[in-house]
């Protein structure tokens, strides 16, 4: 801090930037003493002496480019789904720093995974896994969209609960904004239908997995309306046209 | 080193700022000897002085009044055809294409100035950082004082000078925390050189440190504290679950 004893008033007259904070422009073409006059960097005659545009970038004379020289191969999964990983002793040991917190009223979704920093970013949705489930000694409440076998058994011995449910995109974007005023889609594709139909991955839709919840807070009607809407399939059958003799 | 000359004022100067509390005291010379306090937030009036951070600040206001219209025509716009004026080869001269030409006399310029926006653009908190540093740099002077209001009853330039004169209020920005200056301090205050008057809202960074002495509102201080504050000084020590259900 400059003291006023001994310095003017500060006033437009005697700012200066910060030393090193700004450098000066390479002018070419500008003298001998410059060390950019002259041929200004070019050199001498050439294609890439001359002035405009440039060879194409990536051209190699008319050799066929290392980008040609090799064939295409397959193709890009437009559905593919990227979760993001994470495992069961990095949600303990966030736990114990006091940096996320669960109870069965307020379960642990992708918000507070992504704001208390335990994952850095949530893609396609969070992927409960198992490694370190020795570690494990808390209960925990969670609703990721997918978890792996050997993660579910370990928070369920614990005594937490682990429910699967499904956010497309915009449900996603929804519970990292905590918004509530709309309502979550459903899942469309069979592929979704199905596997969050089954208890072994404690999909919502299951309908051993509702029974068993019953009435625990974290529980939403709707998951009830949707798993006898989505399951009917269960009970259907096609109709085969008999074969008139 | 140079000894500097406080500037005169018939109010005594006030108390030199302190770090914990920064106070301000304007006490009219027909007054008691009671001073009248101002508590100012350290936050944005007691700010480490950042020269750079004001000259960055300065030179982005003057990028942003340039007019930038200077304008040259190119060899395609100077009037005239495409005529090649005389043949490639056998009169042993240079060869030469059309009269528009950058070389030749009257053709055109060749990379001359062409209406462009010369304004930069600086981090919203750097412009912030600047109005805090300006407003501290005038409190290290003791050249910021503070009003309870600014008004005048009549529009006549003749005794608010006067008064002004007599304040030893020369060479101030009266800055008001008013929407508009009022019109009858505004009539009266615009023809007495060597003293400005503008609103909180509009006073850049150009201004304060363009004019030797600043007069503030009460509303004004409220204004500069409300908008250039900071909530807390040092870190924050509100734990994550706080934080989060505050979200």
């Amino acid at each position: 801090m400059a003291s006023t004893a001994s310095r003017s008033r500060i006033s437009l007259a005697n700012l200066s930037p910060a030393r090193g904070s700004l450098h000066k422009q390479k002018r070419v073409g500008r003298g001998q003493g410059s060390n950019h006059g002259g041929t200004a960097g070019r050199g001498h005659n050439g294609q890439k002496s001359r002035s405009g545009a440039g060879i194409k970038p990536g051209f190699e004379g008319g050799q066929t480019p290392i980008t040609k020289l090799f064939p295409k191969r397959g193709f890009v999964n437009q559905n593919e789904r990227v979760w993001a990983p994470v495992n069961l002793e990095r949600i303990q040991h966030w736990i114990n720093l006091g940096r996320l917190s669960c109870s069965p009223e307020k379960p642990i979704t992708a918000r507070e995974l992504l704001f208390s920093g335990c994952v850095h970013d949530i893609h396609d949705g969070i992927k409960v896994l198992g490694d370190g489930a020795e570690f494990l000694t808390s209960q925990i409440y969670i609703t990721p969209s997918r978890a792996s076998k050997s993660a579910i058994r370990a928070i369920e011995d614990r005594g937490g609960q682990v429910v699967c449910k499904y956010y497309n995109p915009l449900a996603l974007q929804d519970c990292v904004k905590g918004r509530t005023d709309r309502i979550t889609a459903a899942p469309t594709r069979r592929q979704d239908i199905m596997w969050y139909s089954k208890f072994q991955n404690r999909g919502f839709l299951s309908p051993d997995l509702l029974k068993k919840l019953g009435d625990a807070p974290f529980v939403e009607e709707r998951w009830k309306l949707l798993s006898q809407q989505l399951g009917k399939w269960r009970k259907q059958e096609f109709d085969v046209e008999k074969k008139k003799k | 080193m140079a000894k500097t000359v406080p500037l005169k004022r018939a109010i005594p100067d006030p108390p030199p700022p302190s770090i914990t509390g920064l106070t301000a005291s304007l006490r009219k010379p027909h007054e008691s000897a009671e001073c009248q306090l101002v508590a100012l937030d350290p936050t944005v009036f007691h700010h480490p002085i950042r020269r750079d951070i004001l000259h960055l600040c300065i030179n982005h206001y003057r990028d942003s009044l340039r007019q930038g219209s200077a304008n040259t025509r190119t060899r395609g716009e100077v009037r005239g055809s495409g005529r090649k004026i005389r043949p490639q080869k056998g009169s042993g001269r240079a060869r030469l294409g059309d009269a528009q030409s950058p070389m030749l006399r009257g053709g055109g310029v060749a990379f001359g100035p062409k209406p462009r926006d010369f304004s930069t653009k600086l981090p919203r908190k750097v412009i912030q950082m600047g109005m805090r540093v300006a407003l501290s740099s005038k409190v290290l002077e003791q050249n910021l004082g503070v009003m309870k209001t600014m008004d005048w009853p009549n529009g006549k330039t003749k005794y608010l000078s006067h008064k002004i004169s007599s304040l030893g209020l020369k060479n101030t920005l009266f800055i008001t925390g008013e929407d508009e200056v009022p019109t009858m301090l505004q009539r009266a205050i615009q023809n007495i050189p060597l003293v400005g008057v503008t609103t909180s809202r509009e006073v850049n960074i150009h201004e304060l440190l363009k004019w030797p002495r600043v007069m503030l509102d009460a509303k004004a201080v409220d204004f500069f504290e409300q908008s250039l504050g900071k909530p807390y000084a040092c870190v924050d020590d509100t734990p994550v679950q706080e934080a989060i259900s505050r979200l």
